[in-house]
């Protein structure tokens, strides 16, 4: 199970589960490449063991919610033109 | 003729060494929040800058932590003893800017340090570099803490040096925040962005104390040429690889690439150099890596941002400080000194001046908040001749005393600001909005003589032979200092 974080803008309780949601997730697997950002389409729960990637959540300014979601990628997103 | 100086970290790493001033750590530390909670404390014990020997996933790489975060260590940047008073170092940044701007002298690449490793295309990985993650919290890795960012105007010869920190987003990417005002924003948002045409940037990490100093200066001047004042001699540059711009060829590491025009990315939330994460994550520049370049074995570079002092508080308040000082006697203001207490997070600026006229102290404000320094304070504290504007005692005692609480405060509602101010509100920071104060600690000159308080004070209230016989006897009567 690969483990993510997402920062929400808003607070926990009006999380939205079990519906899509683009934005930048940050891979935790230790190593050189900790804390790499991945854009992406993706759904949550608050059930830890609902979908198969765990999620950490954290608040605008960095608070840490202190139990994990669970989360599963739906696709990933390229936002970048093409050649750059 | 040239000033004595350090071309590059290296050798001022030696030189902190010998005056005390570094710590070398041998032991391995982790990149991720280890290396940034030790800086941190440095910081805050104000105690020696530190130097990582060795790092948890990256052998071959070190990091000096801390660079120039106390008085003493930008004393020695600038090659002066480090015991050196505020004042002192203040003349000596003063005199060494004051002639003609000095041109950069351009080197070869194969005489360029920075040119020793030399990364281009899909080898290009930020993740090969050890950014740390500074504070647990922040929205990722900042590997631009400790540097700063060219770039160049689309139309015209002026290139920027500034501080906009930098977060490693993926392999080839890193955002960051480019407020509207700043000369890098001006010139792409301005420019670059309605063209939609990407703008080169080099990322140049660990630079020479003195190109960093430059690069922090609110100053008219191209950075560049501001150095080779600071160092009394051109400093050398070193073209890119994948770009025209030029380099310092002494830095540690470059990153080059362009700043994407109409892509944005999340950013922070980050600790920083007002003491708090006030930023929320939230869209901002993207910047994207073509090459990147360094010296064999190199140093990475980590200031850590938070409550004081770090050396963006120091170095901002510094030049900030004396900018300010040379633009007021520019405009024929009887000025005696000015001091930004970096305690202040650069918010907070004294003013010493002769008095000579009334509502002196709001022309003042009117002056330094209209400039272009004035989006990065919001608090002028304007003081007579007489008052020590180093020292926090005599400060408080003056605003204490000296202003009135309603006629002594003029408030301007309507100031450009950051979004990074603390106790402003979800709108003023969206629209870069904040109120300014001065407070007119003068007592005002139309009082009359025989109505102005005396100050009760050993130097202003004993004739002068009597304070000679105390000041002289005084360790005879027993006292240390």
């Amino acid at each position: 199970m690969a483990v993510y974080d997402t920062f929400i803008s808003k607070d926990f309780k009006d999380l939205a589960e079990d519906e899509e949601i683009i934005g930048v997730i940050r891979d935790l697997t230790p190593g050189k490449s900790k804390y790499r950002g991945k854009y992406a389409k993706f759904v949550v729960s608050k059930d830890e063991n609902k979908y198969p990637e765990r999620l950490w959540i954290r608040l605008g300014r960095g608070q840490l919610i202190e139990k994990p979601c669970s989360m599963k990628i739906l696709e990933e997103i390229n936002i970048f033109p093409e050649g750059l | 003729m040239a000033y004595k100086y350090y071309k590059d970290n290296r050798t001022y790493i030696e030189a902190l060494k010998r005056t005390g001033d570094l710590i070398e750590i041998t032991d391995e530390v982790d990149w991720d929040l280890e290396m940034g909670a030790i800086v941190r404390r440095v910081c805050e014990k104000k105690a020696p800058a530190v130097f990582f020997k060795k790092i948890k996933d990256y052998p071959g790489f070190t990091a000096f932590g801390a660079p120039i975060a106390t008085y003493r260590r930008l004393a020695v940047s600038f090659g002066l003893d480090p015991e050196t008073s505020i004042p002192d170092i203040s003349k000596e940044y003063l005199k060494r800017t004051m002639g003609e701007p000095i041109k950069p002298k351009i080197l070869d690449k194969k005489d360029a340090p920075c040119k020793e490793v030399v990364i281009t295309g899909d080898k290009v990985n930020l993740f090969d570099l050890p950014a740390p993650m500074v504070h647990d919290g922040d929205g990722g890795r900042y590997i631009g803490t400790w540097h700063f960012v060219v770039a160049k105007d689309y139309d015209t010869d002026f290139v920027n040096w500034g501080m906009y920190r930098q977060m490693v987003y993926d392999e080839k990417t890193m955002v960051g925040p480019v407020l509207a005002f700043s000369d890098m924003g001006k010139m792409f948002y301005n420019k670059y962005v309605p063209r939609n045409i990407p703008m080169p940037f080099a990322t140049v990490i660990n630079p020479d104390p003195l190109s960093a100093i430059a690069s922090c200066a609110p100053s008219p001047i191209s950075e560049a040429e501001f150095t080779g004042m600071l160092m009394g001699e051109p400093v050398e540059l070193v073209k890119c690889e994948t770009c025209d711009l030029y380099v310092p060829a002494h830095a540690e590491i470059i990153i080059e690439g362009v700043v994407l025009p109409n892509v944005t990315l999340e950013e922070a939330p980050f600790g920083e150099y007002t003491g708090y994460r006030t930023s929320p994550r939230d869209k901002r520049t993207v910047y994207r890596v073509t090459a990147i370049t360094m010296r064999k074995d190199p140093i990475m570079a980590i200031s850590n941002m938070g409550v004081p002092t770090d050396e963006g508080q120091l170095l901002r308040s510094f030049s900030l400080g004396l900018e300010m000082e040379r633009m007021l006697k520019d405009q024929g203001i009887p000025v005696t000194g000015v001091f930004m207490l970096p305690e202040s997070t650069h918010h907070f600026v004294v003013v010493g001046v002769k008095p000579i006229y009334a509502n002196i102290a709001t022309q003042i404000g009117q002056l330094v908040f209209g400039s272009k320094l004035g989006p990065w304070f919001h608090m002028v504290m304007v003081v007579d001749d007489k008052t020590d504007i180093y020292n926090k005692d005599e400060i408080i005692h003056a605003l204490c005393t000296k202003c009135h609480p309603s006629r002594g405060i003029r408030i301007e509602e309507h100031g450009v600001g950051t979004p990074l101010n603390p106790f402003a509100s979800p709108e003023e920071r969206l629209y870069g909005r904040a109120p300014k104060v001065v407070f007119d600690c003068l007592f005002p000159p139309e009082w009359p003589t025989s109505m102005v308080p005396i100050k009760v004070s050993f130097d202003n209230v004993y004739p002068k032979d009597i304070q000679e016989k105390v000041l002289s006897n005084w360790k005879r009567y027993g006292f240390k200092d």
